[in-house]
C-alpha cells in the first residue's frame, strides 16, 4: 500500500500563440500561481519535478536544465521526465512517486512548452520524431500518423466523421468558459468543423488542436502536509503509464492498447473495478477530436468503437452522464504539449474541489481520470484523482487568478527587440548497425529482408536483431515478397509546414505479404486518390539498379496490384524539407 | 532528513561498448547487449520480472526528437511502464529508488547509453544548451566555461595547475588495467581553454550501462545496496550560478549521506565525475572526500581514462563503484555525476555491501 | 556495399524572443548603453541582466536598476579552439565580469591588448555603435587602466 499523496495547489499561464515570455518566464508564472494558491513559499518546497516535450520546440538542448530557475528549482532536487505528449500527465506521476517515496513532503510539478520558437513552423520539429533511417527520408508529416490512425479507427468501426467532429465542437465550446484558453468558441458548429480545410484526409483543420505556448504547475504533498495545507486536498488515487513498441507500423491502430494497460494499472491502484460507474469526470487527451474518443475507449469508459455515438448523444457534454474535457481540452484551451497535459490534472483538481466556476460539472463528483498520450502513438499516462467524498466549494472564477502571458502578433514577434534567430546546426552520421545495415544492403539489391523469431514464430519487418516480445536475439533472415496490403492510408494535401500541395500525397502503412503483422510506412502512387482503399493489394515500384543506394527510397512507391486501378503517375516524391532561415 | 528506511538493492549490472567507436552496432543493438547481460546477471526475465523501466537520454544528443519512442523494444519493455529521465544516468538511479520506495515497482531497469560516434559535432550539441539570447550569440564553445571555472577555482582554493595535471595522469594510469578504458594512453598538454588542456579533458566514447535495481526482499544476499541518493541543481544561468564551488554536488552529497546515515569519513571508494581533471578535485571537495587515498578515487580511471559516456557517465561511475564493492575492495562506496558544460546538475549515490 | 554511416541532421530553425526581462535589458543597452538589472530586496541579490522573477524566491522583480559599466574580472580564459574543436587562427579571450552594483556576472570577450588579464582587475564595457539590442551591442570589456573609460 503506497502512502497517500494529494494535489493541494494549481496554477497556469494563459495559453497563447506567440508568447513574449521565455519558457523560463512562463514556468515562473505558473509556478508562482500554484504556490500562491496554497499559500506556500518556495522555501517550503522540497523538490521540483519538471516536464516539457521535445527540445526541438523551445530550441534548447537539455531544456530541463535551462528551465530550472523558472520552475523554482534553485538549490533544490530537480529532475525532468519525458514521455513525449504523455509528459504533462506523467509529471504528476513523477510528483506522486517523489512524495510517495518519502524523499520529499512537498513538491512542485511544472510542465512547460514554448512551440512558437520553432520556425518556420513547429511542425518542423515533428519531422525529427520519425525513424532516422527508414522513415525520415520519406519526408513524413506529423499529420500523416494522425490521419493514418484516424482512418483506421473510422474504418474498423464504420464511424461517421460527423460524430467525431462533435468532440471538437464540445471542447471549443467548453473552453469559452476558460480564461486561459486560446481557442474557446461558444458558437462553433459541426458544420464549421466538417467545412474546414482538409489537411490530410480524414483530418481537417478544426479537428486539430493549435500549437501554443504556455505552462502549468501543481503542488503535491504527503498526507500529513496536505492536511496541514488545505481542508480540501484532492488525492492521487492511482497512477499508470505504459509504452508500446517503437514499431508502430506493426500495430493495429484501431485501439490504443497501451492506454488500456496504463488505465488498468491506475484503476488497480485506485481500487476502481467498474470505471464506468466509479469515474464521474474525465479529461482524456484530445490533440485531435478522434483521439478523445479513442482514449475514452482505451480508458475502458466506453466499448470499442462506441465512444463517438455516446459523444453524439451528449453523454460526454459538460452536463452529460460522463463529462469529458470540461476544461475545453487541448482543442479549446490550446496545446502547448506538456503543459496541456498537466492542465488536465489542474482541471480535475478544480472540478473535484468545486472550484471550476462556470465549467463546474453538475452534482458532486468524487473521482476523475486524466490521461495523456504521446510518442509514436505509443504511450499512455493515466492519473485517477478523488476528493474522498468531501463537500465541494463553490467558485465564480476558475482558475482563482487571472492567467498571465503576453501574446505577440506575428508582426510583433518578427520585430521584437533582442530576438535572435539560430539554426540547429548539429550533424550526425548514424550507424545503422547490423540489422538495418543488412536491410539497406537488401534494398539496394531489390530485396526486402526480414528477421525471424522461432520462439513466437513471427517474421519481423522492419527487421531487428532482437524479438521485442520474447526478448531474445532473432534467429535468422528471410526475404519477403514485394507485395502487400494497404493497412491504412491518408490523402495528404499539405506540406509539413502546412502549405498546400499541388497533388496530394498518399502515405500508407503497407502490410507486406508473408509477414506476421509486419509492414512499414511508405507512399502509394499510380492511383487516383479516390480509388485508394484500406485492404487494397499493392506492389513495390523500385528504382532502377544503378540508382539504388541502400535506402528506403530505393522503393519509389507502392502501386495497385490490379492494373485496372492504375493511372499515370502524378507525384509521390517526398516534399522538400525545412531550409535554414538563419546562419 | 531521515535515513532511508527502505534499501534498494543492485540485483544486476550489464554493459556494452566502452570504446571510441562501436562501428557496425546501432544504438539499439548496443542497448540490447547491455540489457541482456544485466538481466542475466540479475537472473530476471524483463518480460515478466521488471516492473518499470527508466531510460536516461536527451533528444539532440541522439539526433531524434522524442527519443523516448525508440527505447522499449531492445530493453524488453514493450507494453510496460517506461519513462525517460532527461538527464544523467544517476538521476535515473534516483528515479528507480523513488519508484521502488513508493511501492509502485519492486524491480526497475535503469539504462543510459552514448553513441557519441554518431554525432559529428558534439560541441554544437552542447552549445545548444546555452542561453539562446544571452550566450549563444557570442559564438564561443561551451567548453570555455570549464576554462573559466577552472581558473576561478584555482584562484579561490589556491590549488595548482600541476595538481590537476596529476589527476589526469593518475586516472589514465588507473585505466591501464581497466578493460573498459579507451584513453589510458593520452599525453597531450596542448592548451585548449587556458588553463584547461587536452589531456585534462575527457574524450567521448560509446557505450551502454544497464542496472537492475530491486527491493531488499528481491535482492540476493551479499549484493550491493544503494542506501542514499541525492540530486540537486544550482542556478542554470552562466550569469547567476556559483562560480566558486560545485554547489549542486555539495547539496546532492549532503542529501545522499544523510539518507544513507553515513559521513564522508565512512566512504572507502569513490567514482566521481572527472569530465575535466579539475572537476575531480572540486567534486571531491564538495563531497568531503579530499582526504580519501588517491588509489580509492576513480580506480577505474574515470571518464578521463575510460572515455566520457555523455549522459551515461554517471552510470559508468556507478558501474565501476558497484564492481569495486562486489570485489570486496571496499564496504562503502560513492558514485557522483555532473552533466558537463554548461550544466549545474549533479547527483550522488551512496552504496554499501 | 550500402553506406556504413547515414548522414543526417535536425533541420530546425528558431526565433527566440528574449522574454520580458531581457527585452528591458536589451532596450537599455540599445537606447542608453546601460546595463539594466533587477534587485530582490528579500534575498538581497541584484541580477544582471534584469529578470522578472527572483530565482531564489520567485518574487516578481522590476528591471529598474542600472549597474556597471565598470566591474571586476571574476575569471578569464584564452579560447584556442572553436565549437568543433578546431584551432582558432587567433585565440580569443573571454571573461566573467561582475558589474558594479550586481551580484551576478556577464560572459563576454575581453579586449586586453597587452599583458594577461588578472582576476580582480577593473574592467569597463566597450559598446558598439549603432546598437541593435543584443549581447553584441557590447564589443567586450577592456581594462580600466587602458584608458577605455570616458
Amino acid at each position: 500500500m503506497s502512502p497517500r499523496v494529494a494535489v493541494v495547489g494549481a496554477g497556469m499561464s494563459r495559453f497563447v500563440r506567440r508568447a513574449q515570455e521565455t519558457g523560463k518566464e512562463l514556468s515562473w508564472i505558473a509556478t508562482r500561481e500554484a504556490l500562491a494558491s496554497c499559500e506556500l513559499k518556495l522555501d517550503d518546497v522540497d523538490a521540483v519535478c519538471l516536464t516539457s516535450a521535445p527540445d526541438a520546440f523551445d530550441g534548447v538542448h537539455r531544456k530541463g536544465d535551462y528551465l530550472a530557475d523558472g520552475a523554482g528549482a534553485w538549490a533544490k532536487p530537480y529532475m525532468r521526465t519525458y514521455v513525449g505528449g504523455g509528459s504533462g500527465v506523467f509529471t504528476a506521476i513523477q510528483g506522486w512517486y517523489t512524495v510517495a517515496s518519502g524523499l520529499a513532503d512537498v513538491v512542485v510539478c511544472v510542465a512547460e512548452e514554448k512551440m512558437s520558437s520553432c520556425q518556420p513552423h513547429p511542425q518542423g520539429a515533428f519531422l525529427t520524431i520519425f525513424d532516422n533511417i527508414l522513415e525520415r527520408p520519406l519526408g513524413p508529416n506529423l499529420l500523416w500518423i494522425f490521419a493514418l490512425e484516424m482512418q483506421r479507427y473510422m474504418q474498423a468501426y464504420g464511424l461517421d466523421k460527423r460524430d467525431i467532429a462533435q468532440v471538437a465542437v464540445k471542447n471549443k465550446r467548453n473552453a469559452a468558459e476558460h480564461p486561459a484558453a486560446l481557442l474557446g468558441q461558444a458558437d462553433i458548429t459541426v458544420e464549421d468543423v466538417l467545412g474546414s480545410e482538409t489537411l490530410a484526409w480524414p483530418v481537417q483543420r478544426l479537428d486539430v488542436s493549435p500549437i501554443s505556448d504556455g505552462a502549468v504547475a501543481i503542488v503535491m504533498a504527503s498526507e500529513d502536509a496536505a492536511k496541514r495545507l488545505t481542508d480540501r486536498p484532492v488525492w492521487i488515487q492511482g497512477v499508470g503509464w505504459n509504452l508500446d513498441t517503437t514499431y508502430w507500423t506493426n500495430r493495429d491502430l484501431a485501439y490504443p492498447e497501451y492506454v488500456e494497460n496504463a488505465a488498468r494499472m491506475a484503476y488497480g491502484m485506485a481500487g476502481v473495478n467498474e470505471p464506468r460507474k466509479e469515474i464521474q469526470v474525465a479529461e482524456p487527451y484530445d490533440p485531435f477530436d478522434y483521439k478523445e474518443l479513442h482514449h475514452l475507449e482505451g480508458l475502458l469508459l466506453f466499448d470499442r468503437g462506441k465512444a463517438p455515438e455516446a459523444a453524439a448523444d451528449g453523454v460526454t457534454a459538460r452536463d452529460g452522464d460522463l463529462p469529458c474535457c470540461p476544461s475545453g481540452g487541448l482543442l479549446g484551451v490550446g496545446n502547448p504539449i506538456a503543459a496541456a497535459g498537466l492542465m488536465k490534472i489542474a482541471e480535475l483538481f478544480w472540478q473535484l474541489r468545486g472550484e471550476a466556476g462556470a465549467r463546474q460539472v453538475p452534482g458532486t463528483p468524487e473521482r476523475g481520470v486524466a490521461q495523456a498520450w504521446g510518442d509514436l502513438m505509443q504511450v499512455g499516462t493515466v492519473v485517477v484523482m478523488g476528493n474522498g467524498g468531501g463537500p465541494l466549494a463553490t467558485a465564480t472564477q476558475s482558475p482563482p487568478f487571472a492567467p498571465r502571458a503576453t501574446s505577440l502578433s506575428d508582426q510583433e514577434f518578427r520585430s521584437a527587440t533582442g530576438a535572435v534567430e539560430q539554426r540547429l546546426d548539429t550533424r550526425y552520421e548514424w550507424d545503422p548497425g547490423e540489422a538495418i545495415g543488412a536491410v539497406l544492403d537488401g534494398l539496394r539489391e531489390q530485396r526486402i529482408l526480414a528477421t525471424t523469431c522461432i520462439s513466437c514464430g513471427r517474421t519481423l519487418v522492419p527487421a531487428r536483431k532482437f524479438c521485442e516480445r520474447c526478448f531474445r536475439p532473432t534467429d535468422g533472415w528471410t526475404e519477403v515478397p514485394h507485395t502487400g496490403t494497404v493497412e491504412t492510408f491518408s490523402i495528404c494535401h499539405v506540406t509539413w509546414d502546412m502549405r498546400p500541395l499541388d497533388e496530394p500525397q498518399i502515405p500508407a502503412v503497407i502490410r507486406l505479404d508473408g509477414t506476421s503483422e509486419g509492414g512499414f510506412l511508405h507512399l502509394v502512387g499510380e492511383v487516383a486518390p479516390d480509388d485508394v482503399r484500406a485492404g487494397m493489394q499493392v506492389e513495390a515500384v523500385w528504382k532502377p539498379a544503378g540508382e539504388r543506394v541502400g535506402s528506403i527510397l530505393d522503393i519509389e512507391y507502392f502501386r495497385p496490384l490490379e492494373p485496372e486501378l492504375r493511372r499515370e503517375l502524378v507525384a509521390v516524391a517526398a516534399v522538400e524539407l525545412p531550409v535554414e532561415i538563419a546562419p | 532528513m531521515e535515513a532511508m528506511a527502505l534499501r534498494v538493492g543492485v540485483a544486476g549490472i550489464g554493459w556494452s561498448g566502452f570504446s571510441r567507436t562501436t562501428e557496425g552496432t546501432s544504438y539499439k543493438e548496443l542497448m540490447f547487449e547491455a540489457a541482456r547481460s544485466a538481466y542475466a546477471d540479475a537472473g530476471v526475465d524483463p518480460r515478466s520480472d521488471i516492473d518499470s523501466f527508466v531510460c536516461c537520454s536527451e533528444d539532440i544528443e541522439e539526433g531524434t526528437s522524442i527519443f523516448d519512442e525508440y527505447v522499449p523494444d531492445q530493453l524488453g519493455a514493450v507494453q510496460r511502464p517506461v519513462q525517460t529521465v532527461a538527464s544523467d544516468g544517476l538521476f535515473g538511479v534516483a528515479t528507480a529508488v523513488m519508484l521502488i520506495r513508493s511501492g509502485v515497482a519492486s524491480a526497475v531497469a535503469v539504462e543510459s547509453h552514448s553513441k557519441a560516434s554518431d554525432v559529428v559535432s558534439l560541441g554544437r550539441v552542447d552549445r545548444f544548451a546555452m542561453d539562446p539570447v544571452l550566450n549563444r550569440p557570442l559564438g564561443v564553445s561551451p567548453t570555455a566555461l570549464a576554462g573559466l571555472e577552472m581558473r576561478r577555482w584555482l584562484h579561490v582554493t589556491g590549488r595548482s595547475e600541476s595538481e590537476c595535471a596529476d589527476v589526469a595522469a593518475r586516472n589514465r594510469a588507473h585505466a591501464a588495467t581497466n578493460r573498459r578504458a579507451s584513453y589510458a594512453d593520452v599525453h597531450d598538454p596542448t592548451p585548449l581553454f587556458d588553463p584547461l588542456t587536452r589531456e585534462q579533458t575527457a574524450e567521448p566514447a560509446d557505450g551502454c550501462v544497464v542496472l537492475v535495481l530491486t527491493t531488499e526482499e528481491r535482492t540476493p544476499e551479499g549484493s550491493v545496496f544503494i542506501d542514499g541518493v541525492g540530486w540537486s541543481q544550482d542556478a542554470p544561468s552562466v550569469e547567476s550560478r556559483d562560480w566558486d564551488r560545485a554547489a549542486a554536488a555539495e547539496r546532492a552529497a549532503r542529501a545522499a549521506y544523510d539518507r544513507a546515515g553515513v559521513e564522508p569519513g565512512d566512504v572507502e571508494l569513490a567514482e566521481v565525475d572527472d569530465t575535466f581533471a579539475y572537476k575531480q578535485l572540486q567534486h571531491l571537495e564538495a563531497l568531503g572526500l579530499s582526504d580519501l587515498a588517491e588509489d580509492r578515487v576513480n580506480p577505474s580511471g574515470g571518464a578521463l581514462g575510460e572515455g566520457h559516456l555523455r549522459e551515461a557517465n554517471g552510470l559508468a561511475r556507478a558501474l565501476a563503484c558497484i564492481e569495486g564493492l562486489r570485489s570486496g575492495d571496499a564496504r562503502v562506496g560513492l558514485a557522483q555525476s555532473w552533466r558537463g558544460v554548461p550544466s549545474t546538475s549533479a547527483a550522488v549515490a551512496v552504496m554499501r555491501r | 556495399m550500402s553506406p556504413t554511416k547515414i548522414p543526417g541532421e535536425l533541420s530546425v530553425s528558431f526565433r527566440y524572443t528574449p522574454g520580458v526581462g531581457n527585452t528591458a535589458f536589451f532596450e537599455g543597452l540599445r537606447d542608453r548603453a546601460v546595463f539594466l538589472g533587477s534587485r530582490c530586496e528579500d534575498c538581497g541579490v541584484t541580477s544582471v541582466p534584469a529578470r522578472i522573477f527572483c530565482e531564489r524566491c520567485l518574487a516578481e522583480l522590476e528591471p529598474s536598476l542600472e549597474c556597471g559599466p565598470e566591474g571586476e574580472l571574476v575569471s578569464w580564459t584564452l579560447v584556442r579552439v572553436d565549437v568543433d574543436d578546431q584551432p582558432l587562427e587567433r585565440p580569443v579571450t573571454y571573461g566573467l565580469v561582475r558589474l558594479d552594483g550586481a551580484d551576478t556576472v556577464l560572459l563576454h570577450r575581453l579586449l586586453h591588448t597587452g599583458g594577461e588579464p588578472a582576476i580582480g582587475e577593473r574592467v569597463r564595457a566597450v559598446f558598439t555603435s549603432p546598437r541593435e539590442g543584443s549581447m553584441l551591442d557590447v564589443e567586450g570589456f577592456a581594462p580600466v587602466a587602458d584608458g577605455a573609460g570616458p
